[in-house]
C-alpha cells in the first residue's frame, strides 16, 4: 500500500471561479509538510477541499488516500479513511460536550464501541500533553471558547483521533507564543512513521517549533515551489514577491 | 353537524352514566357538555387557534371505546411496551390504561398511609367522592382556549371515559414520580380520557404521563386537569409516543394558587396528527409555572402546540420555553398567548419558541402573541426558526460522524436547552433514544 497522500492535477472552483488551478502534491506518511503562501493564494481551500467541504466544486483531479481516490467520498467517510483537518475557525457547538462528542467521533473512527478506560485513557495523554484543564472537556464543543482555546481544542481532537494524515489550516492565526509552543507541542507528539501532516501557514513562526521536513510555496492555486526548512526561512526574510517574479505568477 | 352523533345521543349519554353509577352532579355536567357539543360546528382554520391545522371531524366518528371494568394484571403480564417503559422509568406508583381499561394499578402501602390517592378516575368518585366533586372541571371545562365554548373541550367534558386520580394531601412530599401510563392496541376507536391531579397544601409530587401504542389507526382526546392549592409543587410531564395512525388532542389546564409552583414539560413525538395545548392560570400572588415543551415531527407528521399564560393575580411568574425540530416533510406549529389581566400587576412572563428544520419539506410556524392588560409588568416573547447549520454538520462529519448522527447530535442539542431544566434523567434519556430513532427512519 502506499501511505501517502496525494493531490493530483486538481482544479477547484467557487461558484464557476476556479480558485485551485492544479495542485501538485504528495505528503507521505511520517513527514510534515509545510504550505505556505500569500493571502488568497488558495491554501486554506485546498484544505477544506481535500477535507470534503460540500462548498467547493472539483472540476478535475485526484485526492489518493494510500492510493485510493476519494474526491467522491462524503467527508465523513474520508475522516473514517484516517484524514483530519484542523479548522482555521473551529465551529461552535452548543449543547455538544468535547467528551460526547469525541467518544462519538472515536467510535465511528474505528467502527465500534471505544472502552471508556481506553477512551478517557487517550483524553487524558493528550489533555497532559497541551498543559490543558480537564474541565474543557465537560464544556460544550468550543462554545464561547477563545481563539487559543479553539486552537487547543482541535489539536486535542487530533490527538485523540490519530488520524494518519493531518491537515492544520492557520493553527497559529490568532495564538500568542505559548499558546504556540503548547499547540506545536500536541503535534510534534503526534509525529512518526505512520503520521503525515500538512500544515498550512502564512507565516515561518510555527515551523520554528514545528519543523518541517518539506516546505511547498502556492501562488494563485498553484504549487510553485517546493523546497527545505530553509525556503520557509527564506520566505520570513524576503517576503513573497521575489517568488512571483521569478515564477511569473 | 355531527358525525359521531351517528352512534352517540344524549340518551346513550345518560343510560351510560347510569350504568356507570355516576353521581347526579356529574350526569348533569356530561349532559351539559354534550349539548354544547352538539351545537358547535367543528373549528375550521378561519379560528385564529386553529389556522395552521386542519381538523377531520372523520377523525371523531369513530367506534367509542367503552368504559370497561378494570382488570388487573401482574407487572409481568403488561404488554411489553408498557413493562419496559414502567422498569426504565423510576415511578413507584403507577397506572396502566390499556385501551381505556385499567389493567395494573400500584401504590405503595407507606404512601396510601399518608393519606396519597392513586386511582382511576371511576374508582375515586366512588371511593374518594369528597376530592373529586369540587374539582372535577374545575380547571378544564367545556369552554374554550379564545371563545367561550369549545367542541373538543366540550366532547371529552361530555364523554370521557376513563383516566387518572392523583390526590396528594397537604404537607405530603413524594420522592419518587407516579406514572399513568395509556397503552393501544385497538385501532379504529375514539377514546377520552380526563386525568385530575389536586396538590393539597405545600404537598410536593411528580407526575409522568405517557402515551404509546404500535402504529394503528385511532383517536384520543385528554385532559388533564391541574389544582394546585397554595405552596404545592408539581412536576408535571405529558408524553405523546403513539404509534403513526394516531391521532392525538390533548387540553390541559392548571390552576395555580399561592406560591404554587409547577414545572410542566409537553413532549410530542409520536402520532400522525396531534394538537396540544396547555395552559396555566396563575390565580394567587407568587405562583410560578415553568412550561417546557420539546417536539419532534418526522415523515408525515403535523404536530400542534398551542400554550397559554393566563395571569389573573399580581406577582406571579410564568415562563415558556418550547423547542422542536421537524425533518422529513414533518410539521411544527406553535401558537402561544400571555394574557395579563388588570389586576396582574408586577407580573414577569416570558414566552419563547425554537424551531429546527432539517430538510427543505419541513416547516415550522410559529405565532407567540401578548395581550396585557396590566401597566406595571415584564414581559417577553421571541421566536426563531432555522435550517440546521451546514457549518457545524460539516465540523462534525470531518471528524467521522455520519451526517444521520451528527443531524440526531445536533437535535439533541438543540433540545438540550429545554430538556436540561427538567430533573428526571431517565425521562430525558427515553426522549433522546426517540428522537434519535425518529431521525434515523426520517
Amino acid at each position: 500500500m502506499t501511505k501517502t497522500l496525494e493531490i493530483r492535477d486538481l482544479w477547484v472552483n467557487v461558484e464557476d471561479t476556479p480558485i485551485l488551478k492544479g495542485v501538485n502534491l504528495t505528503l507521505p506518511r511520517g513527514e510534515v509538510h509545510a504550505l505556505m503562501g500569500p493571502n488568497g493564494a488558495g491554501k486554506s481551500t485546498l484544505g477544506k477541499v481535500i477535507a470534503g467541504d460540500p462548498s467547493y466544486e472539483v472540476v478535475r483531479g485526484q485526492i489518493l488516500l494510500d492510493g485510493e481516490d476519494i474526491a467522491e467520498l462524503e467527508p465523513d467517510e474520508r475522516a473514517r479513511k484516517g484524514l483530519f483537518l484542523a479548522f482555521q475557525y473551529p465551529v461552535e457547538v452548543p449543547g455538544v460536550t468535547i467528551a460526547n462528542f469525541l467518544r462519538l467521533a472515536l467510535q465511528a473512527r474505528y467502527g465500534q464501541e471505544v472502552p471508556l478506560t481506553e477512551f478517557y485513557g487517550k483524553l487524558q495523554r493528550a489533555i497532559e500533553t497541551l498543559e490543558w484543564d480537564e474541565a474543557y472537556v465537560t464544556r460544550y464543543l468550543n462554545e464561547g471558547f477563545s481563539g487559543g482555546e479553539k486552537k487547543r481544542n482541535e489539536i486535542l481532537q487530533l490527538m485523540v483521533l490519530e488520524p494518519a494524515y493531518a491537515i492544520l489550516d492557520e493553527t497559529d492565526s490568532g495564538l500568542d507564543i505559548d499558546a504556540l509552543k503548547v499547540v506545536a507541542k500536541g503535534v510534534n507528539a503526534m509525529r512518526g512513521p505512520e503520521f503525515g501532516a500538512l500544515v498550512i501557514t502564512h507565516y515561518q513562526r510555527l515551523l520554528n517549533y514545528i519543523v518541517p521536513d518539506v516546505v511547498h510555496v502556492m501562488m494563485d492555486g498553484r504549487i510553485v515551489k517546493t523546497g527545505g526548512r530553509e525556503l520557509a526561512l527564506e520566505l520570513e526574510e524576503r517576503g513573497y514577491d521575489w517568488l512571483k517574479e521569478e515564477v511569473g505568477a | 353537524m355531527n358525525e359521531i352523533a351517528t352512534s352517540l345521543s344524549l340518551e346513550s349519554l345518560r343510560q351510560r352514566s347510569k350504568q356507570r353509577g355516576e353521581p347526579a352532579w356529574l350526569a348533569a355536567a356530561r349532559e351539559r357538555a354534550w349539548r354544547i357539543f352538539e351545537r358547535l360546528d367543528w373549528p375550521t382554520r378561519k379560528n385564529e387557534a386553529w389556522r395552521y391545522t386542519d381538523l377531520d371531524p372523520a377523525w371523531f366518528a369513530l367506534d367509542l371505546e367503552e368504559t370497561r371494568p378494570a382488570e388487573l394484571r401482574q407487572r409481568d403480564e403488561l404488554p411489553r411496551a408498557v413493562r419496559e417503559r414502567l422498569a426504565e422509568s423510576d415511578a413507584e406508583a403507577a397506572l396502566v390504561f390499556e385501551d381505556g381499561r385499567l389493567v395494573y394499578a400500584h401504590l405503595p402501602a407507606e404512601l396510601s398511609a399518608k393519606g396519597v390517592v392513586l386511582s382511576d378516575l371511576a374508582g375515586a368518585l366512588e371511593d374518594h367522592g369528597e376530592h373529586v366533586e369540587g374539582a372535577l372541571y374545575q380547571a378544564v371545562t367545556e369552554t374554550g382556549l379564545q371563545g367561550p365554548e369549545d367542541k373538543l373541550a366540550a366532547l371529552n367534558a361530555a364523554l370521557w371515559g376513563y383516566g387518572a386520580f392523583v390526590y396528594v394531601p397537604a404537607g405530603v412530599t413524594l420522592e419518587a414520580p407516579i406514572g399513568v401510563f395509556h397503552y393501544a392496541a385497538r385501532p379504529g376507536k375514539l377514546s377520552l380520557s380526563r386525568t385530575l391531579i389536586v396538590l393539597d397544601d405545600n404537598a410536593e409530587a411528580t407526575f409522568i404521563e405517557e402515551y404509546l401504542s404500535e402504529e394503528l389507526a385511532r383517536t384520543h382526546v385528554a385532559v388533564g386537569e391541574l389544582l394546585l392549592r397554595p405552596g404545592a409543587r408539581l412536576r408535571h410531564a405529558g408524553v405523546q409516543t403513539w404509534g403513526a395512525g394516531a391521532h392525538h388532542f390533548h387540553r390541559q389546564r392548571a390552576l395555580l394558587e399561592r406560591d404554587a409552583v409547577l414545572l410542566d414539560l409537553a413532549v410530542n413525538l409520536g402520532g400522525s396528527l396531534a394538537r396540544t395545548e396547555v395552559a396555566s392560570e396563575l390565580v394567587g400572588p407568587g405562583a410560578d409555572s415553568e412550561m417546557l415543551g420539546v417536539y419532534f415531527a418526522g415523515r408525515d407528521q403535523h404536530l400542534d402546540h398551542y400554550t397559554t399564560q393566563h395571569h389573573v393575580s399580581a406577582q406571579a411568574r410564568s415562563d415558556v420555553y418550547y423547542k422542536g425540530a421537524a425533518a422529513a416533510n414533518g410539521r411544527v406549529v406553535y401558537q402561544g398567548l400571555i394574557q395579563l389581566e388588570p389586576t396582574a400587576q408586577k407580573t414577569d412572563a416570558y414566552q419563547t419558541n425554537r424551531n429546527l428544520l432539517l430538510s427543505r419539506e419541513a416547516r415550522a410556524e410559529s405565532v407567540p402573541q401578548l395581550e396585557i392588560a396590566a401597566n406595571d409588568v415584564r414581559c417577553s416573547h421571541g421566536s426563531s426558526t432555522a435550517p440546521v447549520d451546514e457549518e457545524q454538520l460539516f465540523y462534525l462529519a470531518t471528524r467521522g460522524i455520519p451526517r444521520v448522527q451528527a443531524q440526531q447530535l445536533l437535535v439533541a442539542a438543540f433540545l438540550e436547552e429545554v430538556l436540561g431544566r427538567v430533573p428526571l434523567e431517565k425521562l430525558r434519556l427515553h426522549i433522546a433514544r426517540i428522537i434519535e430513532g425518529r431521525l434515523s427512519a426520517s
